[in-house]
């Protein structure tokens, strides 16, 4: 593998490797939480910070970590940080841990964090690591954001909480719903392929 | 050093490690969390018996607890019945406050649901669903008002409102109540819940 420069290390996680439009890793959260802006952020945050301190630990420690045992290793790990994350919610952001309810503990087994630390932490050096750790945590964010605007705006007429539709909107109803998840994220992945073609073409 | 004793070693330090750095981190957010349900717990009491500034459990078992309520003045405000049940979709946790003589319920109040959003959420709304619960009859078992009614004046004392499409989310919550109220005419019966001033009296 050429070595990357650090800015592209950052920014395909924002789009070229964007975890949830293009690697489709992280569904459970994705869908899950996504019915309310805030909600859709605190999980992305709380998913960055797993993210982010996993790769850094797994990344300075990988020499150390027998392959056999590794992702027993990276397992513990993983969900070391997510009790953290998930304490840390649950003593300071109570509201917020309240409705992101039992999907905080099943950051555990979000693909996107075991998946980069087989795929580049446990081959690449501390610093590239954080720095791909990064990407991949704004990439999240922006796809929980982008999802969860679009499902709040329509399914509840508001914006973290703030009214921003008319009176004359009456909110559709299907956009709370896990349908309205998996239609949001399927005309999404349609456009971020169709994006994608277009910019093959003009290559 | 052979392969499965570095196996060994290794995943025991790890496990050593992140072990004891979730005790440190439970054992600082740990008083924390539960100071934040206590406070909780307090504003739902303060929500369904006004006028209390102090409250104090009298009677407690697993998903259910009565709390009494006290006004500044020592006087009985009311009883918080806490009690939990299992909604349509996953548990629900509620509470509601009655008169000082346990004879109607004053205000309910819902702390922990997981109904559909739009729908079965609608038993935390209070002109649709709460406020229909307002001095109801504790004498004997409630009852849901089919059709929804419109206002809470067309309700009998012994009637709750049903929330249109949320029949299921309605009925769990009446049901939760009732069981509740069942036991807590048999702990008045059985004289458990003296307080002290049923003691002086």
């Amino acid at each position: 593998m050429p070595a990357k420069s650090i800015r592209a290390e950052y920014v395909k996680g924002l789009w070229q490797e964007n975890p949830v439009f293009r690697q489709l890793l992280g569904m459970c959260p994705t869908l899950a939480v996504t019915g309310a802006v805030i909600n859709g952020i605190a999980m992305g945050l709380a998913t960055s910070f797993v993210l982010i301190f996993s790769s850094l630990v797994i990344s300075s420690i990988k020499k150390l970590i027998p392959s056999q045992v590794r992702i027993a290793c990276y397992v513990v790990i993983i969900a070391t940080f997510v009790t953290m994350a998930d304490r840390f919610l649950a003593a300071f952001f109570l509201p917020i841990s309240k409705s992101l309810g039992p999907y905080v503990p099943l950051i555990v087994v979000n693909c996107i964090i075991l998946g980069r630390q087989e795929a580049f932490s446990s081959k690449n050096s501390v610093g590239r690591s954080l720095i791909d750790a990064l990407g991949m945590s704004s990439g999240f964010v922006l796809a929980l954001l982008i999802l969860s605007s679009i499902r709040e705006i329509l399914g509840s007429g508001t914006f973290l909480g703030h009214q921003v539709m008319g009176a004359w909107f009456k909110p559709w109803l299907i956009m709370i719903f896990p349908s309205g998840a998996f239609i949001t994220l399927g005309i999404l992945l349609a456009c971020a392929l169709f994006i994608e073609s277009k910019a093959k073409q003009r290559r | 050093m052979n392969l499965s004793s570095r196996m060994v070693i290794v995943l025991t330090s790890v496990g050593l490690i992140s072990g004891s750095f979730l005790a440190s981190v439970g054992l600082l957010t740990k008083e924390r969390i539960a100071l934040n349900k206590q406070r909780e717990t307090e504003a739902a009491i303060v929500t369904v018996v006004p006028g209390t500034t102090n409250s104090q459990i009298v009677y407690e078992e697993e998903g259910f607890t009565v709390y009494e309520g006290k006004e500044d003045n020592g006087n009985l405000a009311g009883f918080a019945i806490y009690a939990s049940g299992t909604g349509f979709q996953g548990k629900i946790t509620l509470m509601y406050g009655t008169d000082s003589s346990m004879t109607k319920i004053k205000f309910l109040t819902i702390i922990e649901q997981r109904e559909t959003p739009g729908l079965g959420s609608k038993i935390t709304d209070i002109e649709a669903f709460l406020r229909y619960w307002e001095n109801k009859d504790m004498s004997s078992s409630l009852t849901l008002h089919k059709p929804a009614a419109s206002s809470p004046e067309e309700l009998a004392p012994t009637e709750v409102n049903t929330i249109t499409g949320a029949t299921i989310s309605s009925e769990k919550v009446l049901e939760i109540i009732n069981l509740s109220l069942e036991r807590l005419r048999n702990l008045k019966k059985e004289g458990k819940l003296s307080s002290e001033e049923q003691d002086a009296s």
